[in-house]
């Protein structure tokens, strides 16, 4: 009895192993996602490469220049720009940045609103119209938005826009030193909207800007906090063709809506 | 005295099947059925495994020159060195390194979201480039010619050994011990390097995961490259595939009244007539691949003076147009490096085997003793993963057994932030249930 013991405990831990194994779930029968596709078996079967390629003329003459501004903005993006937000964020809860956010938004409204009424967009300017009275009233100068609440998202025009539905092409592309890629249509447009919004002068905030010029630090800070892109995020050696492209597709986008 | 250990067998026994229905208890119940959607879109926002948001963690980016002797053109200056991320905590405790995929970066999205996630499990994280990245390419491989297991896990250990020292030394945290994880081309490279890293004794992973990785790399590669000769209606031989999505994306965005774009934009496209098919999202997905493949094949011609793209006698300065390059290099897809540059060099060395040989020697099937004895590796992958195939797959399974976390649906890593499945790895990688 005492030499089957050893035996007896053997089986029963075999047992239990085989329980073991029976009660592992079972391996999920495998599903091929491919089977369901077509793909292009042909020798010329050149769609990547053909949308690909096309997606790379774009209009650029100054493009060695560009380049060269393109690596001066990540440069100083890296080791200037990007280390102020960050200690921006750090120093500051998360409401007061918001509040920061809305009040440069709010006055970013007017421009919307001329660049609306320019393009013949008058629901669109009505809305940004109550977007406007409402932030700057009841929003306290704009810390809240409380039109979005309301269901009035703010709704970006600027001139480079206005001039796009008006028919002027882009023209060149053109990288802007520390503002990054645009065009000389949309640079100009950028020059215009500076100069409107002096003129208008809403709720006097250029003259309080230039009487507290600090105030231009955190409008600078604002401006790329609520940037998300980050250079070398594309992750290739190419970023600046990347760029190029989806920038220029971006505005084409924005001005046909 | 006998019964006693046979009742304590028994309930031993009992035991382990109550611990193996309990892992196997909550039915696996991940909403997004299509591999394309999973792939691309990953987990809806409310039942991904929460992190920390990115301020909170405390972490930097560092670098360190691996190769001192690599040249680069002014045009690439700025991957002489070898950039990493790390966070870490101010506690002794163990590190985890972090290998990103094919064509990723350290500081991808998903490399991102698994770095909060270990960190917030006490770890050290570093995360390092896929060595078939650009940047990795350029400043840690030794060769220039990343896609051999073996000599891609030389370059790596010799980067991770390198990038945790100068950690160790500018941040001034303590180390207790080391785990490794890898993503896709990144799981294959952890196995390598785990493999590796048993005879060199330097790191002792007391865990390695493997998430999504391929088991023979060059069919993955092939079903990567397949991908991108997806048809799409109502796109023929004379259209683009990008304008035809930012058709597409345009009709969405004038029925829908306003521009905004939101972070949701996708999600909200894919439930709208509008919605992407697969064979759209499976081209999408080949297209960044193939951008990958011809980061890829430049910048490693570019390193070995292969004069594929750009003369010998062409300095690259700042203000130099790669795009030429760039319009020469669409056209190599992942396999095309493999046949036109990788083959050729192993060849030199290699003369009287096949690329089969090649293939084997970068497949996980070669390190199937290492993988089959090693209670410290574990898999997670899916039943729909696009990069592998049926037997593939069989081999995951078989060779890790319990020790490979399969699910049924998923796509490639689209699962990986789902709170359950981050739950189980998670456990593993801690030393607990497995």
């Amino acid at each position: 009895m005492k030499r089957l013991l050893p035996l007896a405990l053997l089986s029963t831990a075999l047992s239990f192993n085989a329980v073991a194994q029976e009660a592992r779930p079972p391996v999920p029968a495998y599903h091929d996602p491919l089977l369901e596709l077509d793909i292009d078996e042909r020798d010329n079967r050149y769609q990547f490469e053909r949308s690909s390629l096309r997606a790379l003329n774009v209009h650029d003459p100054l493009e060695g220049v560009n380049r060269r501004i393109y690596r001066f903005n990540a440069q100083f993006d890296r080791y200037v720009y990007l280390p102020v937000v960050r200690t921006y964020v750090w120093a500051t809860p998360s409401p007061v940045r918001t509040g920061v956010s809305n009040v440069f938004d709010n006055l970013r409204d007017i421009p919307n609103l001329g660049n609306s009424l320019l393009q013949g967009k008058f629901q669109r300017s009505g809305e940004t119209t109550a977007r406007l009275l409402f932030n700057s009233i009841f929003g306290l100068v704009g810390i809240f938005d409380v039109a979005e609440k309301m269901g009035l998202p703010q709704q970006d025009e600027d001139f480079g826009q206005t001039l796009g539905v008006w028919g002027v092409p882009a023209g060149p592309y053109l990288v802007i030193p520390f503002l990054g890629p645009s065009s000389l249509r949309d640079g100009t447009g950028r020059v215009a909207d500076w100069v409107f919004e002096d003129y208008v002068n809403y709720m006097d905030n250029r003259d309080f800007m230039n009487d507290y010029q600090a105030t231009w630090g955190i409008w600078a800070i604002d401006l790329r906090y609520g940037i998300p892109f980050r250079y070398g995020a594309l992750d290739s050696p190419f970023e600046y063709d990347q760029v190029r492209y989806l920038h220029t597709k971006l505005r084409e986008f924005e001005i046909s809506h | 005295m006998p019964t006693y250990r046979k009742t304590l067998g028994i309930c031993a026994g009992l035991l382990a099947t109550v611990a193996l229905t309990a892992n196997a208890g909550e039915p696996y119940a991940y909403p997004v059925t299509n591999p394309f959607m999973a792939t691309v879109a990953g987990t809806p926002e409310k039942l991904r495994a929460p992190t920390p948001s990115d301020v909170d963690v405390q972490q930097t980016d560092l670098k360190v020159r691996v190769l001192p002797d690599r040249k680069l053109p002014p045009a690439l200056s700025q991957y002489r060195d070898l950039h990493y991320r790390v966070a870490w905590h101010d506690e002794p405790a163990p590190l985890i390194f972090l290998v990103a995929g094919t064509g990723s970066g350290y500081d991808s999205t998903r490399m991102d979201y698994l770095k909060r996630l270990f960190w917030q499990a006490g770890m050290h994280v570093i995360v390092l480039s896929s060595p078939s990245n650009h940047d990795f390419i350029a400043a840690a491989s030794n060769s220039g010619l990343p896609g051999m297991g073996a000599e891609d896990a030389r370059d790596l250990h010799t980067a991770m050994s390198l990038a945790v020292e100068n950690a160790r030394q500018e941040l001034g945290f303590e180390v207790t011990s080391y785990r490794l994880a890898g993503f896709s081309l990144g799981a294959l490279h952890a196995a390598f390097v785990a493999e590796l890293d048993t005879h060199l004794g330097q790191f002792d992973f007391e865990r390695v995961l493997l998430m999504n990785p391929p088991v023979d790399l060059y069919a993955s590669v092939g079903r990567l490259d397949a991908l991108s000769y997806t048809r799409i209606e109502g796109v023929d031989d004379n259209d683009s595939f990008y304008e035809h999505i930012f058709q597409k994306l345009s009709r969405h965005f004038a029925s829908r009244g306003n521009s905004d774009i939101q972070e949701s934009l996708f999600e909200e496209i894919q439930s709208s007539p509008d919605a992407l098919t697969d064979p759209e999202l499976a081209m999408l997905i080949g297209a960044v691949f193939r951008f990958s493949a011809a980061d890829l094949s430049f910048m490693s011609d570019l390193v070995t003076h292969g004069g594929r793209y750009v003369p010998a006698d062409q300095q690259l300065k700042v203000s130099t147009s790669l795009t030429p390059y760039l319009r020469r290099a669409l056209f190599c897809d992942f396999t095309c490096y493999i046949n036109d540059q990788l083959l050729p060099a192993w060849k030199l060395e290699n003369a009287d085997k096949t690329i089969e040989d090649m293939a084997w020697e970068t497949s996980l099937r070669s390190l199937q003793d290492f993988l089959q004895n090693s209670p410290d590796v574990a898999a997670v992958s899916n039943a729909d993963d696009l990069i592998l195939t049926e037997s593939d797959y069989r081999y995951l399974a078989d060779t890790l057994g319990e020790r490979a976390f399969l699910y049924p649906s998923g796509g490639h890593g689209g699962n990986l932030d789902y709170a359950p499945v981050a739950e189980r790895y998670l456990a593993f990688l801690q030393g607990g249930a497995q």
